[in-house]
């Protein structure tokens, strides 16, 4: 019976064929680790927070009057609201740590090269989506570290060129954070994430067409590549139930330990709290927002600190294989940028101080001297390893590397090294 | 593929894989609860299970509308006339004596809602009028035109006091 | 190189942990209902001349298990469904103190600290060198004190004040946060059942790449 609908269904849809080819056939590296569970994660968190945000708008209120009362009538009155609430606000600092995990995958293993740069690009704008969209949502529960936040962030939109004044009050609608802005956030951040699933069907269009990379970082030999289904769609469900099990720890036990205090209090305009925090996953461009003394300086460090990773594919110039694994100076870097990472999270984190300022200076001037530096580096890894003898598996990994359906006319990609 | 397995390997990794299906699938079903339950009525809107009603500023042959858990309710004020118009029937399609629907004569309590699809009907002249189908109720809340089916519902109640009333208690 | 990071990151919190201002005495919290209700009535007897818990309804006390007569005390003749508001007004509070005193519905969240924080607040009014009444862990505080304890200098009086303080702070605690409990459980068998499942999950997952030569 079953099959006489999937024949019906396949003379008039690719069904079948799109799941053959896309899902039980689909070849994989066996080799994948771990850390490419991610992405898997990060579309269920997506979904997660598609789910509860939808239902939680049907009994929150957008009005500067009634939003705050409308939280805390789902956090009271609403059955199992406070569930939804909390699922929600864990998921948004869920969605972001897998997203960084994603990221630092990518950039680890050099996941980000020829021919996948589009796959980093759309991933480039997935990640400024979600960051709008986190900050957009942010303000809803109009608390007051939810008002201030969001002034001081439109604020900076005064660094505009010429119209920076205007285009704080037309993002706002007001001449301060205010109902009009509140109503536009909540439009908006429900829009977004619709936008994000577009993108991340792209993102994975573009995935199929150029398959994943692996921790070794060279295209294995077709032999070497199994299907998806059932290998990894078994090994993403065991990850998702390690990572539900971090998560429920949070949500159930560990609520209150992502929001900020002074967040239980209703937006007050006429008072500022002492310390304006964002949440954790803004804080490292927060930090090098402050860095800079100058607002418009300030401003264009804070967004180039995002944009810069776009320049990956370029700035990165060994021809050496793959990522870290066979790049001892390339690890090096990326080790010193997660740690400068923190210092600047740190930064970001505690009231300025003699010490943090200078501190976020440091760190804020290491960040960028990291991608400045690294076509050199890149460059100059690649002459001493090569100088000193490639390690005899990657020598025998490129031998067996598969021929290529894409041919590309430079040269500029793993495993080419002559 | 090499599917190196024997017939018992292969049923002990059936089962296996039922197992973890059927636990997979029950923690699935489960994790929709809370998301329908959120949407039946909150713990605020319950809460408004009784309503107290004070009767003083209800004249004679007047009708007070009042909330009780969301629903109108219909405060009729009844004249001795109108008393005795209805005692002397037992109504229309849905027969039922006036002394039943009452617990003291002159005042008439019954939920504002038309028992065919749900709109609330108007006080004219004698009775009520649904303006959405066209059913008509007596002044004792009873069907005397159609396509509604049954009487007005009559809510528990009972007085407190002289002038008083609490609905949603009988 | 990746102990270091840690290391790094573990000298990071404690550096901000030892930037916090007065200690806070850490208190434990009671979640019965027995003890719940002692703080709601001392609340009522000290704080609620002054501060309203809009979030809060009499109807709430009485769902979580408070006595019915108690409650209906509290309440007068205002409805069971009404929210737990002061009867200060808000010009009378700032002419007669400063400020309107803030709604207690959320306060054991609205600061760093939390309870410990109030705790602490309740119990830390002293009186100072030149006679005055101030408080250790907020100095600017416009509110008097009123669970005297600056002015308690037997230790059983203190003491007796610390149990009152510690009610109330137990009440507000279940004020901010009235399905911790419930959260809670339900947490730990959402925790069982996930690891019951992963366990599954990770032999068939053992089992399908057993498959691979």
């Amino acid at each position: 019976m079953n099959n006489r609908i999937i024949k019906w269904i396949d003379q008039r849809f690719p069904l079948s064929s799109f799941v053959k080819h896309d899902l039980t056939e689909y070849p994989t590296p066996r080799n994948l680790s771990y850390w490419w569970n991610f992405g898997f994660l990060a579309g269920f968190v997506l979904m997660l927070q598609v789910a509860t945000g939808i239902f939680l708008a049907m009994h929150y209120k957008a009005d500067v009057t009634l939003s705050f009362d409308s939280i805390q009538h789902i956090m009271r009155d609403v059955n199992y609201g406070w569930l939804l609430r909390f699922m929600h606000a864990t998921g948004a600092s869920a969605f972001f740590l897998v997203i960084y995990i994603h990221m630092a995958r990518t950039l680890y293993y050099g996941s980000y090269r020829a021919p996948r740069e589009l796959m980093w690009w759309t991933g480039q704008g997935l990640l400024l989506m979600l960051m709008a969209t986190a900050f957009m949502g942010y303000l809803l529960p109009w608390g007051q570290m939810s008002f201030w936040g969001a002034t001081v962030i439109t604020n900076l939109f005064r660094a505009t060129p010429f119209f920076g004044e205007q285009v704080v009050i037309w993002l706002r609608g007001d001449y301060g954070v205010g109902d009009a802005t509140l109503t536009r956030f909540f439009s908006l951040h429900y829009l977004l994430p619709f936008l994000i699933i577009g993108g991340v069907l792209v993102h994975l269009v573009a995935l199929h067409t150029v398959k994943s990379s692996n921790p070794s970082g060279i295209d294995l030999a077709a032999k070497d590549n199994i299907p998806f289904h059932p290998y990894f769609t078994i090994k993403d469900l065991y990850g998702l139930g390690i990572f539900l099990i971090v998560y429920c720890i949070f949500v159930f036990f560990l609520p209150n330990s992502l929001m900020e205090p002074a967040n239980n209090i209703p937006a007050n305009p006429m008072q500022t709290p002492t310390h304006i925090v964002p949440e954790w996953y803004f804080l490292p461009f927060y930090a090098i927002l402050r860095s800079v003394p100058n607002l418009v300086g300030g401003v264009v460090a804070m967004g180039l600190s995002v944009m810069v990773f776009s320049f990956m594919p370029y700035l990165d110039r060994s021809r050496i294989p793959g990522g870290a694994r066979y790049r001892p100076w390339y690890r090096a870097m990326f080790y010193l940028f997660a740690v400068d990472m923190v210092v600047l999270g740190y930064v970001g984190y505690t009231p300025p101080s003699d010490q943090s300022i200078v501190m976020g200076k440091i760190a804020t001037f290491f960040y960028f001297a990291m991608f400045v530096l690294l076509p050199f580096i890149s460059r100059k890894e690649e002459q001493w390893l090569i100088r000193r003898g490639l390690p005899s598996d990657v020598k025998a990994l490129v031998a067996s590397e598969a021929k290529e359906k894409i041919k590309l006319p430079d040269q500029r990609r793993s495993g080419d090294i002559k | 593929m090499a599917e190196s397995d024997t017939l018992g390997d292969s049923n002990r990794r059936n089962f296996l894989i039922k197992v973890t299906s059927v636990v997979g699938g029950a923690g699935a079903a489960a994790v929709c609860v809370p998301f329908v339950a959120s949407m039946n009525p909150s713990s605020d809107v319950l809460a408004k299970a009784t309503t107290e009603v004070d009767l003083s500023g209800i004249p004679e042959g007047g009708v007070h509308t009042v909330a009780w858990q969301g629903k109108p309710v219909f405060i009729f004020h009844r004249t001795q006339q109108e008393i005795k118009d209805m005692e002397a029937s037992n109504g229309g399609f849905d027969p039922e004596p006036d002394q039943k629907r009452v617990k003291r004569p002159e005042w008439l309590v019954v939920v504002g809602i038309c028992t065919h699809l749900g709109c609330v009907p108007n006080k004219e002249g004698p009775g009520w009028t649904c303006h959405c189908h066209g059913s008509q109720y007596d002044d004792s809340g009873r069907v005397v035109r159609g396509p509604a089916p049954k009487n007005l519902d009559v809510p528990p109640y009972r007085f407190i006091a002289a002038d008083k009333m609490i609905i949603g208690e009988a | 190189m990746k102990k270091l990071i840690v290391i790094l990151m573990l000298c990071c919190s404690s550096i901000a942990a030892g930037a916090a201002e007065s200690k806070l005495e850490n208190i434990q919290v009671e979640t019965s209902v027995q003890a719940v209700e002692r703080g709601a009535d001392a609340l009522m007897n000290t704080c609620h001349s002054c501060h309203s818990l809009k979030y809060i309804t009499y109807h709430d006390l009485v769902k979580f298990g408070m006595d019915k007569k108690k409650v209906d005390d509290w309440r007068g003749d205002q409805p069971l469904d009404t929210a737990v508001t002061s009867q200060l007004s808000d010009e009378t509070a700032i002419q007669s103190y400063g400020k309107v005193p803030p709604d207690l519905s959320l306060m054991t969240k609205a600061r760093e600290g939390g309870a410990n924080y109030v705790y602490t607040y309740l119990t830390g009014y002293y009186i100072t060198p030149e006679g005055m009444t101030s408080n250790h862990v907020f100095p600017e505080t416009k509110m008097p004190d009123m669970m005297g304890m600056s002015g308690a200098t037997d230790p059983a009086q203190r003491a007796e004040i610390q149990t009152k303080a510690r009610d109330i702070v137990s009440f507000l605690a279940w004020a901010a946060d009235p399905h911790e409990e419930e959260r809670h459980k339900l947490g730990y068998y959402v925790i069982g059942y996930l690891l019951v499942l992963t366990t599954l999950l990770f032999f068939v997952k053992n089992q399908i790449w057993s498959r691979l030569k």
